[in-house]
C-alpha cells in the first residue's frame, strides 16, 4: 500500500482538525500543496482562513520593512537626525520578520510531522 | 496584523518620549552655545507638548498620542540674570543635560527590552 | 548625515570661543606694547557675538523655534585710551616725557580667559554627552 494512497484515504475533515493544518485540507486523491516560502497557504479548496491570515502578514511586515528603510534613507541622506527612529525601525520590522519566520517555520513542522503520520 | 504587538502604550509612549529627549538636548547645546550672546533667550521643549501627551494618554487614543510633535520654544519662566538679556545659567544647563541624558538611557532601555522580549516570545531563545 | 544631534550648534559655538581666547590671548601678550605697527601703543580688541540661525530641518516644516549657533559678529578694538605712565628714559616717551601704554588691564583679561575656557568645556560636555546619547540609541535591541 502505497504512502500516497494512505494519505489520500484519510477523510479530509480529520485533516482540518489537525493544528495548524486548517488550510492543508484537500481533495482526497491529491497531495496537498504547502509553498514553503511563506507566501499564501494551500493550492487548494481549503478554507481560506490560515493562507489569507499568512498572506497579510507578509504584506504587513512588508510595509513595515519599507517604513523603516524610508526613515532610514532620510537619516542617511541628512534629512533627518533621528537616528534613534531608523534604529528602532529597523529593529522593529527585524522583529516582525523574524515572526514571519517562525510562524513558516511552524507550518512547514507541523506538515512535516502530518507526513510522518503512520498510515 | 503585525502592528498590534507594537502597540503597547508604554512602548509608544516612551518612543515619544524618546523623540522629546533628542530635541531637548538640542535646545540644550544652543543654549550653551550661546551663554554669552546677548539678548538670547533660552530654549526648551514647549510646556504644551507635556500636557497634550498626557491628555491624549489619558484618553486612551494611542494612535493621536503617536502623532504629537515635540516642538522647541522659547522658555518663559526664564530670568534674565543679565543686563544683557541673555537669560542662560550655564550651571543649569548643565545639570539640565545630565538629567535629560539619565532620561534618554531609560527610554532607549525600556524599548530595548521591549523589543528583546518580544524576540524572546518569537524564538523562544534569549537573542 | 546629523548622527550627532546639535553637533553643528555645538560646532559653531567652539569655533566662536576659540577665537575668543585667541584675542585674549593676543591681548595679554601684548600688555607692555607702545608701539605697534602703525606707531601706536596697543589698543585692546573685544570678540563680540551673535546668534546664527540654523535652519533644522526637521522643524523647517511649521511651528517651533529654530537652533541657534553662535558665531563671532566682530573683532572690534576698544578705543578708549590707556593709562599715560611718566617715564623720560623709555624710548617711546614723548617730548613730555610721558608714555602711552595699552588699555589692556591683567585682571580683566584673566577673567576673560576663565570665562571662554569654562563655556569651551562646556561646549565639550554638550558633544560628548550627545555621542555617549547617540552609543546608546545603536545598542537598541541588542
Amino acid at each position: 500500500m502505497s504512502l500516497i494512497g494512505s494519505i489520500g484515504s484519510l477523510p479530509s475533515a480529520h485533516l482540518q482538525r489537525l493544528p495548524g493544518a486548517g488550510g492543508i485540507g484537500g481533495t482526497d486523491t491529491q497531495l496537498p500543496t504547502i509553498r514553503t516560502d511563506g507566501v499564501g497557504g494551500a493550492s487548494g479548496v481549503a478554507p481560506a482562513d490560515f493562507g489569507s491570515v499568512l498572506e497579510k502578514m507578509v504584506s504587513a511586515v512588508d510595509t513595515k520593512q519599507k517604513e523603516a528603510a524610508d526613515v532610514t534613507r532620510k537619516v542617511l541622506l541628512g534629512d533627518s537626525d533621528n537616528l534613534h527612529q531608523s534604529v528602532i525601525a529597523m529593529q522593529e520590522a527585524g522583529v516582525a520578520f523574524q515572526l514571519m519566520v517562525e510562524t513558516r517555520n511552524k507550518v512547514v513542522e507541523s506538515y512535516q510531522e502530518l507526513m510522518r503520520m503512520p498510515a | 496584523m503585525v502592528d498590534p504587538i507594537f502597540q503597547s502604550s508604554n512602548y509608544q509612549l516612551a518612543s515619544k518620549l524618546l523623540d522629546a529627549s533628542v530635541l531637548r538636548h538640542e535646545a540644550i547645546a544652543s543654549n550653551i552655545a550661546n551663554s554669552e550672546t546677548p539678548g538670547y533667550r533660552r530654549l526648551d521643549i514647549s510646556p504644551d507638548f507635556a500636557t497634550e501627551l498626557r491628555a491624549r494618554m489619558d484618553s486612551g487614543d494611542i494612535a493621536s498620542a503617536s502623532q504629537l510633535q515635540a516642538k522647541l520654544s522659547e522658555d518663559a519662566n526664564a530670568r534674565s540674570m543679565r543686563p544683557d538679556g541673555n537669560t542662560v545659567a550655564i550651571d543649569n544647563e548643565l545639570l539640565q543635560m545630565n538629567r535629560n541624558e539619565v532620561e534618554h538611557d531609560f527610554l532607549t532601555e525600556l524599548i530595548s527590552r521591549n523589543i528583546k522580549q518580544l524576540r524572546l516570545a518569537i524564538t523562544g531563545r534569549p537573542s | 548625515m546629523n548622527l550627532i544631534s546639535g553637533i553643528d550648534v555645538t560646532a559653531g559655538a567652539l569655533n566662536a570661543q576659540k577665537t575668543r581666547l585667541d584675542i585674549v590671548a593676543q591681548n595679554i601678550a601684548n600688555t607692555q606694547t607702545t608701539r605697534g605697527p602703525d606707531g601706536q601703543a596697543y589698543q585692546r580688541r573685544v570678540v563680540s557675538f551673535e546668534t546664527e540661525l540654523l535652519r533644522h530641518q526637521q522643524q523647517a516644516s511649521g511651528a517651533g523655534q529654530s537652533l541657534q549657533s553662535v558665531k563671532v559678529a566682530q573683532i572690534s578694538t576698544d578705543k578708549t585710551p590707556g593709562q599715560r605712565v611718566f617715564d623720560p628714559q623709555h624710548p617711546d616717551a614723548g617730548p613730555d616725557g610721558m608714555v602711552q601704554m595699552p588699555n589692556v588691564n591683567l585682571a580683566f583679561e584673566m577673567v576673560d580667559l576663565i570665562t571662554a575656557s569654562r563655556a569651551y568645556e562646556a561646549n565639550l560636555s554638550v558633544v560628548k554627552n550627545a555621542r555617549q546619547m547617540a552609543a546608546k540609541t545603536l545598542e537598541i535591541g541588542k
